[in-house]
This record gives structure tokens, C-alpha cells and sequence, in this order.
């Protein structure tokens, strides 16, 4: 009787300290998105980083809820390693905490700002900083600091209301100028020293224009 | 006319130093295409190593059209070199052999005499370049596959495989007047010193002089646009990311007036020399 | 005449290589070139075809054909790496011949080549190459042929079968023929007409035997028991063997035999031995 009553209290102190550390607009969300057994959309990837000159490619995304996303395509496509995990769960893998950080503006609306901070140090990220939109229920923005792979900032864009999953998703980096031997290969580049210097970090962005989902999902309780 | 060029056709198949020159372009061309294939490896690390970090890569940049790249970037010196060889040789064969005298005791007109020798080197230079072309093609696909094509040219410039494709296809064509250049010049040195030996050191020379030129900087004037050597490269302009045609067609044809002018000497000095 | 050349002279650098030559052949006639090497036999040639200016002076040829002189200067140049049969093609094909097979093994017989031998020309002896050179310098028919020095390298046997050939060309097909040497014996049993050239001048010329006969001090005469011939007293005589050099004017040669017959000394042979100091001497 007495086991039965600690039990009783340690789950609900647990449930209830739970509850604390999960923002209950980012549950909302996230609830939504796990709805989402499985998809399959067409991707248009266009690259804009100064040094980098290439054509818009397309690809296959294939996602399935708890296993990792896989991609197809005919050509060589360079895929940003943030940005594609459109269900949250690289955010929320590990244990975390979450602290509101009030409404912020973004193209005349609010959004209510989040900060998940990792408290497993397995986790491969220091922060990252969420704007959700609280009444149609999804992401649209994300700003997270890796540890060892820089900061992404990804931004989402939707056709409608009604969709959870992003038709639009541009990332933004930081990226190292490339330095290669003058003589390498190819034509002798023009030796523009002043354009050398100025170089350095630089960021660069990645446009995914999404099409053609094939969305397999299970209902979900909208009011939970 | 016609005559003499088939004479000229005859005796440049005829002799076995063709075959011995066209095997071994070929197997430098293997070589080159095997090298690549393990070098490559290395050079596409090297070029994608900053964007490792914020990217994963699907596909292979490892293809038959990266390995024709890497092939097309040192064709242009080993081959006008056996090219020069060869096309030199079919005159300073014919003084050391003295048939050019018997030639001569032949109703024969010695402007028409050396302007067929221009022409079937001319024609040579080409089918030997297209023969190279198709068997890069043929071999880097048959072994490698197509795909994208990385290169590197005042940033990093990804193609599609079928936009690779045109593109390795007009630098040959590019290569190729280039190459013609070179014969045309070899034959015109073989006209000032008419002995084997020399003509090859002297063509070398100028071949490596090119290169070197080539090179070097002479700033943004009238100079460096005409210069003979800075046309060389021209094939390097279809791997920028918008091909400027202008500067093509531009270097083109200056290219094809300064072999004109090599030919145009060629056959005058050798209509006015003694051949005794 | 139907080639000549007149006052030809030639200057290189600091050496006059022709002084004021002048030669010239007719249709039939076989005019011979004596002169040491370095003479300037070569480049008289040269000249005549048209391969060198001279300085000075003019060639006449024959008359407008397409192929007025044809010939060989110093060693036949062929293609070594072709067979006979592709050589006179190919020189064939240059001057607008288009000759059928049966055309080039008509060539090949002229001049006394085998038509069956299909192996490239660098297996053929010199005399063989010196025909096949001829074969080509004979094409188109020129009315003049120039060979030049054409006896070199040739074995004994070599050497008497082109002597008939040219012989034959000249007697038989009217060519007129212009050969050079440096061996008097090669030209004397052939040519009709000498010219002799000594560092650039012509020195002598004329009829060949005429010029012999002049240039002439000794005979070698031969007969079996020559040694005791009584009216060789008479003369100057060095005896070898069987032989003996006998100093005589080449006029006083019959009245000599006709003494020897007498004594009943039958000659073998009586061979003229030229004097080179004498003919080389300037005589014009």
C-alpha cells in the first residue's frame, strides 16, 4: 500500500514536472507532426552560395516516422544535413528543456518564440530557437546551433492554412570561402587579391520548393 | 590538286611512324583515364571539403564526364607534341630522303606541292582529335557512367550531365583548331630548317613557349586579347557557368588567321627557296 | 641541240662554283660529263633542271611538253618505304598520270625490273634503284634525260646492263641523254660527246672519241709473244706480262698494228690510255 502510494506520487510530481519542461504549443505541434506516419514529396533544390554555380535539381524525399529520411535521385544533388526533418524530432530526440521567449514578428504576425535547450549531452545541438505559429499549429522558422556543424537558420512556407507540412523551405548557413591552390585545376583563375581578403565566412542559402506529397498519416485529436 | 593530296594521304599511311605516333596517344590516353579515375577521388574531396560540413551528397561527381574533364586538361600539351612530330616529319623525311628533289624533277608546282602538305597535316590533326574525342567518350562511359561535373573555375561550377555532355564536346572542337595551329606552325618550322632533328627541338621549343606564355599575365589590353598563345585556352571558356560566346568565336577565328599567316609564310618561303 | 645551257656561272659566297659553262645535247646523243668531285658537275645539273638560278647565263629546253627534262641528281631518291610499283604510282599521280597496272609493269620492263617483286625498295641493290629512278625520270617522256653520276655503287655486272640501257634509250627512242662522271672509262665506251670540267670551267670539249684520241699519249697493246717485237724499239714501251705501254700518237697506232701483223704479232687488244693531266689541261 505505501509502494503503491510512492509510486502514485513520483508519477505524478514526474507528469507534472513533464509537463513543465515541454512548451504546450510546441506538444501541440509536435502531436500534429507525429501524426504524419509517412510521405514522399518531389523536391526542387536551387543553391545560392556566391562561389557556387548550379543548376536547380530535383530529388526524391522519402520520409518514415522514427527511421531516418532517405533521398533519390538522377543526378548529384547536395542536400543541406539541417532542414529536411520536417517532423521535429532531431530537436526533440533528446531530453530538453523549453523556454518561452514571447511573440516576435515576422511580415506583420506574431509567432510565439521557443527555445529548446538539450539537456542530454548526446544531443547534437547547443539551442535552437522556434517561432510557431499557435493558431494554424505549425513551424515557421528554425534557428538552430549545431555543435559541430555551424548554425542553420530554416525558414517555412506554406500554400495554406491547412497544411503541416512545408511547401516552401529555404535554409540559411554560414560557409567557409573555398581555398584551393591557384593552379589546381582548370583555367588560372583571375588573381583578384582584394575579393581574396574580403574572403572568409560568407553564408549561403539552399531554396527546397516541395511538391507532389504522398502523405500517409493517422488521425489526430486536434484538441489535445 | 587532288592528286597530290591523295600522294600525300598514301605516304602518310604508308609509313609505320603514323601508327607507332596514333598508339601512342592512344595508351597516354588510357593512362591518363585510369590516373583519373583514382585520382579523382582525392580532387573531388578536396573541392567539396568546405561544404562537407553543412551538406550530404547524393550521386557521384565520379563520372565519365569529370575523368573527360581531367583528360581534356593535359590532351593540349602531349598531344601537339606527337602531333608536330608527325605532320613536321612528313617534310623533313622528304629533304633527308631527298624524294622532294625527285619531286621536284617532276612536273610539279611547288606552291601547290607544299600547300597539299598543309592541308593533309590539317586533316590529319583533325580526324587524330575526333579519333581521341570519341574514344574518351566511348571508354570514360563504357567504364565510368555519366553524371554531374564539377569543376572548378573562379568557384565551383556543377553541371548537368547532358549540359556536361555539349560542353566537353565544343572544348574538343575548340582543342582541335588549336591543335591544327600547332601543325601548321610544326610544317612552317620544318620549312625554315628542313632537318628532323632541329624542326623537333625548335617546335618544341615554341610549344613550350606557348604553354608558358600561356601563363603569364600581360594585363587587360590589346596584347594579351591578341596574343597567339592566349588562345590556347580558349576550350577553358565553355566551363564557365554562362559560356561567352563572343570571346569564343572571337579567339576562334583569330586563331584560324594566325594559322593562315604561318600557312601563308610557309608557302612562301618554301616557292622561293632553292631546293638544290 | 635540244637542251643547252650557255654561260652558265654560279657563285657561293666566295666560291665561284660555274665559271661560264656551256653544254648542250641533241636527240639521239649521249654527251658525258667528266669532271673530278667537287667540279661542278652537280650543280650544272641542278641548273638545267631548274632547281637552282644561275647567276648568270640561260637554259634552253626542249621543246613545250609537260615534262621537258627528267632525271637523277647525285643518288636516285625513292620511297623506300613503298614498293616499286607504289613509287611509279605515286611520282605518276603527281604530274597528273593516272597509270593502270598494267601501264606500271610497262615501266618496270622498260627499264629492265622485275614486275613480280612487291617488297619495299629499301631491300633493292643500287642498281636496281638507279633503274627505278630512271623509270620515274622517264615518265610523262621527256625528250632529255640528266643522270647524274649514274655508274656509282654499281657492280661490274651493274654496270655494263645500264650501260646497254641507256644505250638502247638513246638508239632507240631518240632521247637525248646527258651523264656525268669522274671515271673515264664509264663514259668513253658510251657517249658520243665529252665535256670536261675542271673547278667550274669547262676545260675541253667535243667528240668523244676525237678527244681521247687527242688527249692520248699511251696505248696498252696486248698480244701473246709482244715482248719481241722488233719495231717496239722504236718507241718508248714499259712491258707488264703479256702487255705493252707503248707511247704513240693515236695516228700512228694502224701503221703499228700493220708492223706487229708483220712479224707475225697478233694483238689481243689495244686499249688507249688517257692522259688526265692532258685532257684536264684548259683547251679552249
Amino acid at each position: 500500500m505505501k509502494k503503491a502510494a510512492i509510486l502514485f506520487l513520483f508519477s505524478i510530481l514526474w507528469i507534472g514536472l513533464s509537463a513543465q519542461a515541454i512548451d504546450e504549443d510546441l506538444l501541440k505541434v509536435k502531436n500534429r507532426l507525429d501524426s504524419i506516419v509517412s510521405f514522399s514529396t518531389q523536391l526542387k533544390l536551387e543553391v545560392d552560395i556566391s562561389f557556387i554555380n548550379m543548376p536547380v535539381k530535383k530529388a526524391q524525399m522519402f520520409y518514415t516516422k522514427g527511421k531516418k529520411v532517405k533521398f533519390s535521385s538522377d543526378d548529384f544533388v547536395m542536400l543541406p544535413k539541417r532542414g529536411l526533418d520536417f517532423s521535429l524530432n532531431s530537436l526533440l530526440e533528446y531530453s530538453f528543456i523549453t523556454v518561452d521567449r514571447g511573440m516576435e514578428q515576422r511580415n506583420g504576425r506574431s509567432y510565439k518564440a521557443i527555445n529548446i535547450i538539450p539537456t542530454d549531452k548526446r544531443a547534437d545541438f547547443s539551442i535552437a530557437t522556434i517561432l510557431i505559429d499557435t493558431k494554424l499549429r505549425r513551424v515557421m522558422e528554425s534557428e538552430i546551433n549545431t555543435k559541430k556543424d555551424g548554425a542553420y537558420l530554416l525558414t517555412f512556407l506554406y500554400n495554406s492554412d491547412a497544411k503541416v507540412l512545408p511547401d516552401k523551405v529555404t535554409v540559411n548557413f554560414e560557409i567557409e570561402k573555398i581555398r584551393i591552390p591557384i593552379n589546381f585545376m582548370g583555367k588560372d583563375t583571375q588573381l583578384d587579391r582584394k575579393k581574396m581578403k574580403a574572403a572568409g565566412t560568407k553564408t549561403g542559402a539552399i531554396y527546397l520548393t516541395m511538391s507532389n506529397y504522398q502523405i500517409k498519416s493517422v488521425l489526430y485529436n486536434r484538441y489535445l | 590538286m587532288q592528286y597530290l593530296l591523295k600522294a600525300e594521304i598514301r605516304k602518310l599511311f604508308k609509313q609505320s611512324k603514323t601508327y607507332y605516333a596514333l598508339g601512342a596517344l592512344f595508351s597516354i590516353e588510357l593512362l591518363i583515364l585510369f590516373s583519373a579515375y583514382y585520382q579523382g577521388t582525392t580532387i573531388i574531396d578536396l573541392l567539396l571539403e568546405n561544404l562537407k560540413q553543412k551538406f550530404y551528397f547524393e550521386g557521384t561527381l565520379l563520372n565519365g564526364n569529370l575523368l573527360i574533364y581531367l583528360i581534356l586538361n593535359t590532351l593540349w600539351f602531349h598531344l601537339p607534341l606527337i602531333l608536330m612530330i608527325i605532320v613536321s616529319g612528313t617534310l623533313t623525311s622528304e629533304y633527308k630522303d631527298r624524294t622532294l628533289q625527285t619531286i621536284m624533277l617532276q612536273p610539279v608546282s611547288k606552291w601547290k606541292f607544299i600547300l597539299s602538305k598543309y592541308i593533309v597535316a590539317i586533316a590529319f590533326t583533325l580526324m587524330v582529335v575526333a579519333l581521341l574525342a570519341i574514344s574518351s567518350f566511348g571508354l570514360s562511359y563504357a567504364f565510368f557512367g555519366k553524371g554531374d561535373l564539377v569543376v572548378y573555375l573562379n568557384g565551383l561550377n556543377f553541371f548537368d550531365a547532358t549540359d556536361a555532355i555539349k560542353r566537353l564536346q565544343w572544348s574538343f572542337v575548340s582543342g582541335a583548331l588549336s591543335m591544327v595551329f600547332f601543325s601548321v606552325a610544326s610544317l612552317t618550322i620544318a620549312i625554315l630548317f628542313k632537318e628532323a632533328t632541329k624542326t623537333w627541338i625548335v617546335s618544341a621549343f615554341f610549344l613550350i613557349l606557348s604553354n608558358i606564355l600561356l601563363k603569364v599575365d600581360f594585363g587587360d589590353n590589346w596584347f594579351n586579347q591578341l596574343f597567339f598563345a592566349k588562345l590556347n585556352d580558349t576550350w577553358q571558356y565553355f566551363f564557365y557557368y554562362t559560356i561567352n560566346w563572343q570571346q569564343i568565336i572571337f579567339n576562334s577565328v583569330l586563331s584560324l588567321i594566325y594559322c593562315m599567316l604561318f600557312m601563308g609564310a610557309g608557302i612562301y618561303w618554301f616557292h622561293k627557296k632553292d631546293i638544290g | 641541240m635540244i637542251i643547252s645551257g650557255t654561260n652558265l656561272s654560279k657563285v657561293y659566297g666566295k666560291r665561284k662554283v660555274l665559271d661560264n659553262v656551256s653544254i648542250g645535247c641533241a636527240s639521239g646523243e649521249i654527251c658525258g660529263l667528266l669532271g673530278a668531285n667537287g667540279a661542278g658537275k652537280t650543280t650544272l645539273f641542278k641548273i638545267l633542271f631548274g632547281l637552282i638560278t644561275p647567276d648568270t647565263g640561260k637554259v634552253v629546253l626542249p621543246n613545250q611538253s609537260i615534262k621537258p627534262i627528267g632525271g637523277i641528281i647525285e643518288k636516285p631518291a625513292l620511297y623506300e618505304y613503298l614498293n616499286a610499283q607504289d613509287n611509279i604510282h605515286l611520282f605518276a599521280s603527281i604530274q597528273g598520270l593516272q597509270l593502270t597496272k598494267q601501264e606500271i609493269a610497262t615501266h618496270l620492263i622498260r627499264v629492265g625490273l622485275p614486275i613480280d617483286r612487291n617488297d619495299k625498295v629499301e631491300n633493292f641493290s643500287m642498281g636496281m634503284k638507279q633503274r627505278l629512278g630512271i623509270a620515274i625520270a622517264l615518265l610523262n617522256n621527256p625528250a632529255c634525260l640528266v643522270l647524274d653520276e649514274p655508274f656509282t655503287g654499281l657492280d661490274p655486272l651493274g654496270v655494263s646492263s645500264l650501260r646497254k640501257l641507256i644505250a638502247d634509250l638513246a638508239e632507240k627512242e631518240g632521247l637525248a641523254i646527258i651523264l656525268s662522271s669522274h671515271i673515264i672509262e664509264e663514259l668513253s665506251k658510251l657517249c658520243h660527246t665529252l665535256y670536261v670540267l675542271k673547278e667550274g670551267k669547262l676545260v675541253n670539249a667535243g667528240p668523244a672519241q676525237q678527244l681521247i684520241a687527242e688527249n692520248t699519249d699511251v696505248y696498252n697493246i696486248c698480244a701473246d709473244n709482244i715482248k719481241q717485237a722488233e719495231c717496239l724499239k722504236n718507241y718508248q714501251v714499259e712491258f707488264k706480262g703479256n702487255c705493252a705501254m707503248v707511247t704513240i700518237a693515236a695516228s700512228a697506232v694502224p701503221y703499228l698494228i700493220q708492223l706487229l701483223d708483220k712479224e707475225q704479232i697478233y694483238i689481243t687488244s689495244c686499249t688507249p690510255e688517257l692522259s688526265m693531266e692532258k685532257l684536264f689541261e684548259t683547251n679552249r
